[in-house]
Formats: C-alpha cells, sequence, structure tokens
C-alpha cells in the first residue's frame, strides 16, 4: 500500500496544477469586474453607451427576427438614445430574469413594456407612458360564442403569469354571473398556443399585443372589443434611486413624442396613433 | 404545420446552435478538468481531502442548475462581484457537471481490482507507469459509457444558460415562435437541431468506445 501513499504526492501536485489551470480560465471568460456604485446616467454618458435589456418575445414591442431586435421598443429607444447623445446595446433576457437583472445592476434600463401598478411604483422608477396597455382578450376567429368581454362567464382564459393584465382579468371576472377558470401561462405565447388548440377560449393581454397578434393571424385568431380593464400604460422602468436617468429618458421621450417620431412609430407597428400622457400618471390598478 | 417557417429560421438556429454547441463543450471540457479533479480529492485518502470531495459532489449534484446559474449571476452582483452572462453559463454548466463527471470517474477507478495495482508494484512497476499504462487506461474505458451519457444531458440542460441572457437553441426557437406565433414549427426546428448534436456525439462515443476496446480480452 505504501505506492498508495507515494501517489497521492502526485494527486496534491495535480490538485495544485489544476486549481491554477481553474483560476486561469476563469479569469479568460472572466474579466470580472467589481461594480461601481456611481451615478447611472454619468457612467452611461462616460462610456458612451446605455445599456437596455428586455424580453425580445412580446412583438409588437419586442421582436427578435432572426437575430436582429425590431419592435416599438427598439426604435423608441433608439430615438431616445440620439436625444440624449449615446449608442444603446440590447440584451435578451427572460421577463423573470428582467427585473432582478435591474436590481442586480446587469444593466441602466428595462426597456421592456411594463405596466404602471400601485405596487411596481415602490420598488422601481417608471418613465412617462410609452404605449397603451389596457387589458383586452382575443378569441379564436370562428367562435361565435364571445362577442363582447362579458360572455367570457363560464369559459377558461389563459394569460401571462404576474402580468397586470391576468391580475385585471380576476378581478373583472369576479363580477360575472358565472365563474371564469383562469389559467396561467409562463409566457403569453403558450396562451396564444392553447387558443389556437382550442384548449382555452380566450387569451387576456393588452390592447396593442393582441391587436398585433390577431393582425399576424387574422385566420385564426380575433379581438374581443371593447377592452374590458381600466386604463393603463406601459412604462420603462429603472432601479429606484436613478432619478437623474428617469428624468433624461422621459425628457428625451417627451422631444421624440412633440417632433412627431412617436406618432411615426405607432403608426408602422399599431397601426394607428394614440395619445399618451405627458406625465406619469397614477395607478388605477 | 408551415415547413417554410424553420426554412426561413435556418440560418438563426443554426447560429444558435453553435451557440448551445461551445457553451455546452466549454462547459464539459472545464467541467471534466474540475471532475477530475474532485474525483482525485474523493478518492484520497487524506481525510480532509475526502470530505471536500464528498462536499463538492453534494452541493452541486443536489442545487438545480438553474438556481446555480441565478445564483452566479444575479446573487454574486448583490456583492459587488459583477460575472459577466457567458462567465456565469460556462461557468454554471461546468461546475455542476462536475460533479457528475467526478461521480463517473470515482466509480470507473473503483470498479478496477485492488490486486492488479498490488501486483504490478510486486512485478517492480513505477507509481507513475501503474497510474499511466494499468489504472487509467482501464478507468477510462469504463467511463466513456457514462461520460457520453452526461455530455448528451449537459448539453439539453444547456437551454437553461438563456436565463442570464445567452441566446441558445431553445431561447432562439421561443423567440421564432413569438415572432411568427408559429410555436409548433418552431420548436420541431429546435429540436431536429439537438437531435442532429446528440446523434453526432453518441456517434463519437461509439468510436472512443471501438478505439479504446482495442487489446481488450473478450
Amino acid at each position: 500500500m505504501t505506492s498508495f501513499d507515494k501517489v497521492s504526492i502526485t494527486r496534491r501536485e495535480a490538485v495544485k496544477t489544476g486549481l491554477a489551470a481553474a483560476a486561469g480560465s476563469w479569469g479568460f471568460f472572466g474579466a470580472t469586474r467589481f461594480a461601481l456604485a456611481e451615478d447611472t446616467l454619468a457612467e452611461i454618458k462616460k462610456r458612451g453607451e446605455l445599456v437596455a435589456a428586455t424580453e425580445m418575445q412580446f412583438p409588437p414591442f419586442d421582436i427578435s427576427d432572426n437575430g436582429v431586435y425590431k419592435g416599438v421598443d427598439r426604435d423608441l429607444i433608439d430615438a431616445v438614445a440620439k436625444q440624449m447623445g449615446v449608442k444603446v446595446s440590447y440584451i435578451d433576457l427572460p421577463w423573470t430574469s428582467v427585473l432582478p437583472g435591474l436590481d442586480a445592476k446587469k444593466f441602466d434600463l428595462c426597456i421592456a413594456p411594463v405596466t404602471i401598478t400601485k405596487e411596481r411604483m415602490k420598488r422601481y422608477a417608471f418613465t412617462v407612458p410609452i404605449a397603451d396597455a389596457t387589458a383586452a382578450l382575443m378569441k379564436r376567429a370562428d367562435d361565435k360564442s364571445i362577442m363582447k368581454p362579458e360572455d367570457i362567464a363560464g369559459k377558461t382564459v389563459g394569460g401571462q403569469k404576474g402580468t397586470s393584465q391576468v391580475e385585471q382579468l380576476k378581478t373583472f371576472a369576479a363580477k360575472l354571473p358565472k365563474p371564469v377558470e383562469v389559467k396561467e401561462y409562463v409566457d403569453n405565447n403558450q396562451s396564444y398556443a392553447d387558443l389556437a388548440a382550442g384548449r382555452i377560449d380566450a387569451s387576456v393581454n393588452s390592447l396593442p399585443n393582441l391587436a398585433y397578434a390577431a393582425s399576424q393571424r387574422s385566420d385564426t385568431f380575433a379581438m374581443v372589443l371593447p377592452p374590458f380593464g381600466q386604463p393603463t400604460y406601459f412604462s420603462w422602468v429603472a432601479r429606484l434611486d436613478d432619478k437623474s436617468l428617469v428624468d433624461a429618458v422621459n425628457a428625451a421621450i417627451l422631444k421624440v413624442e412633440a417632433d412627431g417620431t412617436m406618432a411615426t412609430i405607432q403608426k408602422q407597428w399599431f397601426g394607428q396613433t394614440m395619445d399618451l400622457p405627458k406625465t406619469v400618471p397614477e395607478p388605477t390598478i | 404545420m408551415k415547413p417554410e417557417v424553420i426554412l426561413r429560421s435556418f440560418g438563426h438556429l443554426t447560429q444558435a446552435a453553435g451557440v448551445t454547441i461551445s457553451v455546452s463543450f466549454a462547459g464539459i471540457a472545464i467541467g471534466f478538468a474540475i471532475g477530475a479533479l474532485v474525483c482525485v480529492a474523493g478518492l484520497s485518502r487524506r481525510a480532509w481531502l475526502a470530505r471536500f470531495g464528498a462536499a463538492y459532489v453534494s452541493v452541486f449534484r443536489g442545487v438545480p442548475l438553474l438556481v446555480q446559474l441565478l445564483f452566479m449571476y444575479y446573487f454574486l452582483a448583490e456583492f459587488g462581484l459583477d460575472v459577466p452572462a457567458l462567465a456565469a453559463a460556462v461557468g454554471g454548466l461546468a461546475l455542476s457537471s462536475a460533479a457528475y463527471q467526478a461521480e463517473i470517474l470515482r466509480g470507473a477507478f473503483n470498479a478496477l481490482p485492488r490486486g492488479q495495482a498490488e501486483a504490478a508494484v510486486a512485478l517492480g512497476y513505477a507509481d507513475s507507469e501503474i497510474w499511466r499504462r494499468i489504472l487509467l487506461p482501464q478507468a477510462l474505458r469504463i467511463s466513456i459509457p457514462p461520460l457520453i451519457n452526461e455530455f448528451i444531458l449537459l448539453l439539453k440542460a444547456s437551454s437553461l444558460v438563456s436565463v442570464v441572457g445567452i441566446a441558445e437553441l431553445t431561447r432562439v426557437s421561443m423567440n421564432i415562435a413569438s415572432m411568427t406565433y408559429r410555436p409548433l414549427e418552431a420548436y420541431v426546428g429546435g429540436g431536429l437541431f439537438y437531435l442532429a448534436i446528440n446523434l453526432t456525439l453518441a456517434g463519437f462515443g461509439a468510436l472512443a468506445e471501438r478505439r479504446l476496446a482495442a487489446g481488450q480480452p473478450r
């Protein structure tokens, strides 16, 4: 058994070499830097680049078209960054990672459309609205049993878990004569897929999202109008203490609205223009 | 079913498959290096080393990969340690896979009859030769099938790295599904790419097994 003892010396060498190699490979992938506690706006100006994140699975706001980022948010943040005199880089994260990533300072601004709610205003700083977020319903094009929002009584409706639209649906459904079964999905696309497959009778989401989906697959989907929800709006969000960044972004959004760029973007993606509040509205939900 | 959805996204899926392959292989390779060390530690007669090996395996095999990735990317940032997305992805895959690979290797070494090393000592072989010519080749041969198994599992588990913002195959399939409103086509496309990659991997495994089987008594 002496041989095994000697072998274990070589093992110790191996451990040392291995640890060095592991440390080396870490450095290679690393560029591991320590985040500096500095004013985010000043930091953006200094590096000449605003780092924005969203989930690129939210048409027509965020689309990844063969790897190219497109949509309302893309056009708008480009125009806003131009006003601020900086470039933009975009990160695609699953929605569940977007707000944690903002907290962890992985990027500067969340350009996913976030519905303004009372709860969220306590945790995040909202910009002025970038689009209408009023909750609405979509059904199968051939379904004659749902003609107005109230017709969902006794039926099954799907939506994305954790969204304010699903919360609004529950409030709305509670007032209907028959209970509504609400199915919650990881993302809206699964809810649309189940709607097309006939597993649910309607999908809930914001009006612009559904209108776009219905226009892209008009053979399968149709809108249930009018929208049932309270008037709500989408904004972008920053960390609560980044007041200077939010002020700068707000000023840029208002300029983009004043010079007609916003209307051009809305025409392109929604097929119509809509007026938005010039300040962050008091949340109704 | 509209196959043209897959065809139109073919370039994008290919690119994403490249990301999946590179992230997974980096994870497998670094994981093998760490796993070999953890295995050696686990086999050590020094109690503290053996305990370290066992503890490593318990932690990294016991915590879901998704949680490990989120921890590295978001939680470490709370302490001012900003791990880049790619490092978190590869590091997460490597650290987790190392635990499994260490156990595969440990099992292979334990499967070798103890008498072989003792006989080699009696015959006057040097320690390095015992390792290089007797123990290692046999252990490697035994561990090939479970290692290939682990590589394929890791390649599929790499779909989880999208939580740190890496656009790999599953993530891109989801992007395509959301853009086209055609989930079935998008996921069939992504699935075919996974199948192609894993069949290739399994093919290499079979090849390696045949090569290493040369000279083995039947």
